[in-house]
């Protein structure tokens, strides 16, 4: 073995014993990974199709469980919105005095859950009934007043809803002496909470198995761009790339796909939900109600691209995992 | 610098390439590897690039032996190592200057250093002015003067060409060899795969000669400079 006046270790370093200073090497590494996106852009844009088309799967594949949530999510607010209007109506004893009446609504006020209480009484309970059935006429035929007076309870509402609670306050009204019923309709609250649940689940698993799914897109095409690229991949391996480097613009290449796909899901659901609140907003009015469609808003905008990204990294790193160590220079 | 050292090649299939090739090379030489085709000497030289592994024997470089190097660190030992091809494999998607910057860029070396190491070895094969045109717009001799270029574009200790001078002409081969030469008078050892009896004859250099797989005659007592 001939002895070389080299130093040894220039050899594992292997940059033919001209060492590279560590700054430049920083320099070198960033500007690197700067053209690697850029070139991973213009090989996206020089196949346009291939590019929009899978961009627009991952782009449906994530709007629509993002979609179905954010349903599921305006119903639920549309849901407490009712809520706080969900009066107690307490029925009054007809024998009940009014000395009885006067102590009841005492008794109501000084609850903690109660927000307010008013009274109306058998007379006004007529008058109004009269007024507003239309059934005016038939009531003279009535002996005396069928109707009893009545409390209205607007329980204080709670967020997050609370059921427990309101069914405690009409328990403890129940006792009150002078009460002869107690209704609420809450019946529908709670159908409502359940289904948001349902609906909630099935976003989530509609969010795995479309995640799944793009997944399965990003790795395919990813597949296809490796298969395509195999000569580069061969020389690159032969230069001293090492599989860190030749792995780098497929991961990126995916991150970008998944980041489009979520970009373009955003604006697909900013555009929606454009669309639908302004009719939402008109049919609010007419309930004289404040409900305003909730959108996206911007950290879920941030949550919905990291998503993006975070698939078409793992699609992207399955991909060359299962392809890239084939590759060798033969 | 280079050891091969009892050193035998079987591919799957069982075919025999080499069989029991032993040779040293030291650290600036330069030699050719001749033989009729099929002897092994690409398989020889894919043996020093690690793009094959040995089934028998050693091969030594730096006192190192190849063996024992891990997988993770054969692109390290690569880029010691500069290589022009038989068909020479170049890039036809990319210009000429990024086929030859590629070497220096999977080491990472910075965009102003790249673009001057890359002219300086275009213009050491004579063709700076083509160095935006893709590969194909250039003829065959051409293209490999570009395979060239790239060989030696990150200063290689080790320089290893299959069929260099395949389409050249006497004169351009001429200077090619003269720009190996350059090369080996800087330090780094040159190895030289060829059949082309023309050039062999010209220069006055040591030769190996393979046969069957067999290393018939390694050439250490002749022409030694
Ligand atoms: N990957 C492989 N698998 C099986 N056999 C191979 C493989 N590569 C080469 N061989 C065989 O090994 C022998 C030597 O091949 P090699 O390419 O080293 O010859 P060569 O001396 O370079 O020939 P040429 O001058 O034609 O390039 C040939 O007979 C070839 O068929
Ligand atoms: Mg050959």
């Amino acid at each position: 073995m001939a002895a070389t006046d080299r130093p040894r270790e220039a050899v594992q370093r292997g940059a033919s014993g001209q060492k590279i200073k560590l700054a430049d090497r920083w320099r070198g590494y960033k500007s690197h990974h700067r053209d690697t996106i850029r070139i991973s852009l213009l090989k996206m844009m020089r196949e346009p199709v291939q590019t929009v088309m899978t961009v627009a799967v991952i782009a449906i594949a994530l709007a629509l469980p993002a979609a179905l949530y954010l349903t599921v999510e305006n119903i639920q607010r549309m849901g407490s919105n009712f809520e706080s209007s969900a009066q107690i109506t307490i029925y009054v004893h007809k024998e009940a005095k009014a000395e009885t009446i006067e102590k009841l609504q005492d008794k109501l006020e000084t609850l903690p859950t109660v927000a307010s209480v008013t009274y109306i009484s058998a007379k006004q309970a007529l008058l109004e009934f009269k007024a507003l059935s239309g059934f005016g006429s038939a009531l003279r035929y009535l002996e005396g007043n069928p109707l009893p007076a009545v409390f209205l309870v607007q329980p204080i509402v709670l967020e997050p809803i609370d059921l427990a609670q309101t069914k405690d306050l009409v328990a403890a009204i129940t006792e009150l002496p002078g009460v002869d019923d107690v209704q609420i309709d809450m019946q529908w609250l709670q159908r409502l909470h359940s289904l948001t649940e349902v609906g909630h689940k099935v976003a989530l698993a509609l969010g795995a198995t479309l995640g799944l799914g793009v997944l399965l897109v990003i790795g395919n095409t990813i597949r296809l761009a490796i298969q395509s690229r195999r000569d580069e991949i061969i020389i690159v391996k032969l230069v001293g790339g090492t599989n860190a480097y030749v792995r780098r613009p497929f991961l990126y290449n995916g991150v970008l796909l998944g980041l489009f796909g979520a970009l373009t899901a955003s604006i697909m659901l900013y555009a929606s939900v454009w669309w639908i609140s302004s009719s939402i907003a008109d049919l609010a009015d007419l309930y004289q109600s404040q409900y305003r469609l909730a959108g996206l808003g911007f950290l879920r905008f941030l949550m919905l691209m990291g998503l993006g990204g975070l698939f078409g990294l793992v699609g992207a790193w399955m991909a060359v995992s299962k392809h890239l160590k084939d590759i060798e220079p033969k | 610098m280079i050891c091969f050292d009892n050193l035998s090649k079987r591919y799957p299939g069982g075919f025999e390439a080499l069989k029991n090739v032993s040779f040293e090379m030291a650290a600036g030489e330069m030699a050719f590897l001749t033989g009729h085709s099929g002897a092994g000497k690409s398989t020889l030289l894919k043996m020093l690039m690690l793009m094959e592994r040995p089934t028998s024997g050693n091969l030594l470089i730096n006192g190192k032996n190849l063996n024992r190097l891990p997988d993770s660190q054969i692109p390290i030992y690569r880029r010691q190592v500069g290589v022009v091809f038989q068909n020479h494999q170049l890039l036809l998607d990319r210009t000429v200057f990024d086929n030859v910057a590629l070497p220096l860029q999977v080491s990472g070396y910075p965009a102003n250093e790249i673009g001057r190491r890359v002219r300086a070895a275009l213009d050491g094969v004579g063709l700076l002015d083509k160095e935006q045109q893709k590969p194909v717009a250039l003829s065959g001799g051409e293209q490999q003067r570009v395979g060239i270029a790239r060989a030696v574009v990150h200063k290689p200790r080790i320089l290893l060409a299959d069929e260099p001078t395949g389409n050249l002409d006497p004169e351009l081969s001429g200077e090619i060899m003269a720009l190996f030469r350059r090369f080996q008078n800087v330090g780094v050892t040159v190895l030289i795969a060829t059949h082309d009896v023309n050039l062999i004859d010209r220069m006055q250099l040591r030769i190996m000669r393979l046969e069957g797989g067999n290393m018939i005659d390694d050439g250490a007592d002749y022409g030694r400079y």
